[in-house]
């Protein structure tokens, strides 16, 4: 149940919880390259999201509601990737963070890399950027909230 | 016969600094035998700068050791100018030595966050991370790029200095190595930092020779070596500095030379800035029409200084508009191989502070 | 350029002193070259020359100072391994192996370093063709294999 079904009784429950779930997503440690750097940059002192809730990257996917993928996934790194999204409870969202991700970016012609992260797992948001700056992640973030509370950007 | 546990670290694993694999034997809590599993990152760069113009291969280079981005695009033209014949202007090549120094202080910056989150600090990463930014907001002004600046390019640089940036520049090295003596005290003022890393991974000068480790982790071992000084490139020669030389070979070692070539890199800085000459800030004849028909010639190997050690980086060309083969000698690569032998028999917490001292970027170590 | 036996060092554009030796004579060479002082193996990589295979060797002693290159050549893809005198060829010769397809005679631990040791082909040579697709899956041991089926792997 990811965004609530408009029914008459639940509603304000349903708006209550996902009001919750959108201000509490913790991150999964997915930090696979140069990304990874830019998304320590996120969680550092210059732009901090646990103002918005995100407050601590899990190292257990058990223990996350967000996978940032961050970072190049190669062809070997993609089963594991794939298990530990797996692994991860529901409800449980993606962000595909960087070209790499989204599409294969600079290593598209290469023998090893994946050609985007959505033919492993399925990806709420994209945040395109070589690599994206921590704003850019940011963004990205307070997108996949309004995303969860049901609301809508266009 | 004795059993060991055989445990599974990574690849996704918050001490492996990306994605490093470790399958380890384990006697109780010592470690009898690790064996790295690396690849999970190997995006074929190599393969991909045959295919690639010279001037575009830049894009590969600056994702390789992706902290330290100016150091790699320097290594890389070292070697393609001379493979291209053309010689960079005498500004340029101060302009790549500011750089360079200032990439280095943003990856030893990374690096003393990252070491500092495996003991179990979280105070030095966020003022770690807060003093990098101050070096990227000196990237995003001269290049408009962060992390990835792809601002060096065959024959000069994508657009000169201006006095407002000089100016940024110095403003930094007035405040920086202030906050750097804050960051040192808060890593030596803390009894369980030194504990955990005093006489932890003890790496002797000939086992570090014998396993071709270079860069911090080689002088930490009581070797003096250091290819500015062994054979310097661009300017490194007309300026003064010291190399950090430290005969204990354990994990603290490692981190007092970091710490201390970050203050030798803000006194080089200091002197850089001063002495930039005058001129032009590309070779006119690798103007922007004609990059892509620039022809190369023969093979060169060329060796610099990283952030992690030697970097060096072999081209051989056959007399077309590509490279006909790019190898990298990754410095990281050579220093990962040698963990196998520092963790033996060492307790399985002591195993990450090793790992950590080490400086792992998998960007370079995979290419 | 071809080996010559004499063992006669020429220069190279980059100003290094370059020993061209037979593939036979290789391993005493270079035990020569150990013992004259050369304690630090930089590097050794391999160049696909279409007919034959050109394997170079960077040795340095650290103490001196002093730089040489050794290149040797093979037809058939097979040298003899130096991970007897240094340890550093360890990982260099495995890296060769799996991207240059260079057999190193007495290596203890010869298999790939970066892709599944099932992978087909050795992505450096020339004539390794990428529009060829291979995928790689994890088994229920956690090891790699490559396959060519889309549908099994990424």
């Amino acid at each position: 149940m990811k965004s609530g079904e408009p029914g008459a009784l639940v509603t304000t429950l349903e708006k209550a919880l996902t009001w919750g779930r959108s201000n509490s997503i913790w991150p999964l440690t997915m930090g696979l390259a140069c990304c990874a750097i830019e998304m320590m940059g996120t969680q550092a002192s210059q732009l901090d999201i646990s103002r918005f809730g995100s407050e601590i990257f899990r190292n257990s996917p058990r223990q996350s509601d967000l996978m940032i993928v961050a970072g190049t996934v190669t062809k070997k790194m993609a089963p594991r990737l794939k298990r530990l999204y797996d692994e991860m409870p529901f409800p449980k969202y993606v962000i595909a963070m960087g070209v790499c991700v989204i599409q294969g970016g600079p290593y598209v012609h290469g023998y090893s890399v994946v050609l985007g992260v959505d033919r492993v797992v399925p990806v709420d948001v994209y945040v395109p950027g070589c690599p994206p700056t921590p704003e850019a992640l940011t963004y990205g973030i307070m997108t996949l909230q309004k995303k969860i509370r049901g609301e809508t950007d266009r | 016969m004795q059993d060991f546990i055989e445990i599974n670290f990574g690849p996704q694993h918050p001490s492996t600094h990306g994605v490093l694999r470790l399958k380890a034997k384990l006697d109780g809590e010592i470690v009898k035998e690790i064996e790295p599993v690396i690849g999970y990152l190997h995006r074929n760069a190599e393969k991909l700068c045959e295919m690639t113009f010279y001037a575009d291969n830049l894009v590969y280079f600056d994702r390789m050791d992706y902290v330290a981005s100016m150091l790699m695009e320097s290594g890389y033209l070292e070697a393609a100018e001379k493979i291209l014949n053309i010689v960079p202007p005498e500004r340029v090549l101060w302009i790549r030595v500011i750089m360079n120094e200032l990439s280095r202080i943003a990856s030893h910056l990374v690096w003393a966050g990252a070491f500092g989150l495996d003991l179990g600090m979280l105070t030095p990463f966020f003022y770690c991370f807060a003093e990098r930014d101050k070096v990227l907001e000196v990237f995003t002004e001269i290049c408009g790029s962060r992390q990835e600046t792809n601002y060096m390019s065959i024959g000069g640089v994508y657009q000169d200095i201006t006095p407002g940036i000089v100016d940024h520049i110095e403003a930094f090295l007035e405040s920086f190595p202030k906050r750097l003596e804050e960051i040192y005290k808060i890593f030596v003022g803390n009894d369980v930092f030194i504990s955990r890393n005093k006489g932890i991974g003890v790496m002797s000068r000939e086992v570090a020779i014998d396993y071709g480790v270079t860069g911090p982790m080689l002088r930490a071992s009581g070797v003096n070596y250091d290819v500015r000084k062994a054979e310097p490139y661009l300017v490194y020669d007309k300026l003064n500095f010291e190399v950090p030389v430290s005969y204990k070979g354990d994990n603290l070692a490692r981190f007092l030379v970091r710490f201390e070539e970050m203050r030798q890199s803000v006194h080089i800085l200091k002197q850089a800035i001063r002495k930039i000459p005058d001129g032009p800030f590309f070779n006119p004849k690798a103007k922007k029409s004609m990059m892509i028909r620039l022809r190369g010639d023969g093979e060169y190997y060329a060796r610099t200084e990283s952030s992690k050690g030697e970097f060096g980086v072999y081209i051989v060309a056959d007399g077309g508009v590509k490279p006909y083969r790019v190898h990298v000698r990754s410095p990281t690569f050579k220093n990962l191989s040698v963990v196998q032998e520092l963790a033996k028999d060492q307790m399985i917490a002591d195993m990450v502070a090793i790992l950590g001292s080490v400086d792992l970027v998998f960007g370079e170590v995979d290419r | 350029m071809t080996a010559d036996d004499s063992g006669q060092p020429n220069r190279g554009k980059d100003g290094r002193t370059i020993f061209n030796v037979d593939r036979d004579k290789l391993l005493e060479f270079m035990k020569g070259m150990k013992e004259k002082g050369y304690d630090h193996l930089s590097l050794i990589t391999g160049v696909d020359r279409k007919d034959f295979i050109e394997v170079v060797y960077h040795l340095h002693a650290v103490e001196r100072n002093e730089y040489v290159v050794v290149k040797t050549t093979t037809n058939n893809g097979v040298v003899p391994s130096v991970t007897s005198l240094w340890s550093s060829a360890k990982w260099e010769e495995r890296e060769q192996y799996d991207l240059m397809g260079i057999k190193f005679e007495g290596h203890e631990n010869l298999k790939r370093i970066f892709l599944p040791e099932s992978w087909v082909g050795h992505p450096l040579r020339k004539d390794y063709d990428l529009g060829n697709v291979q995928y790689i899956n994890m088994d229920s041991d956690g090891e790699d294999y490559a396959t060519f089926d889309e549908g099994d792997g990424w």
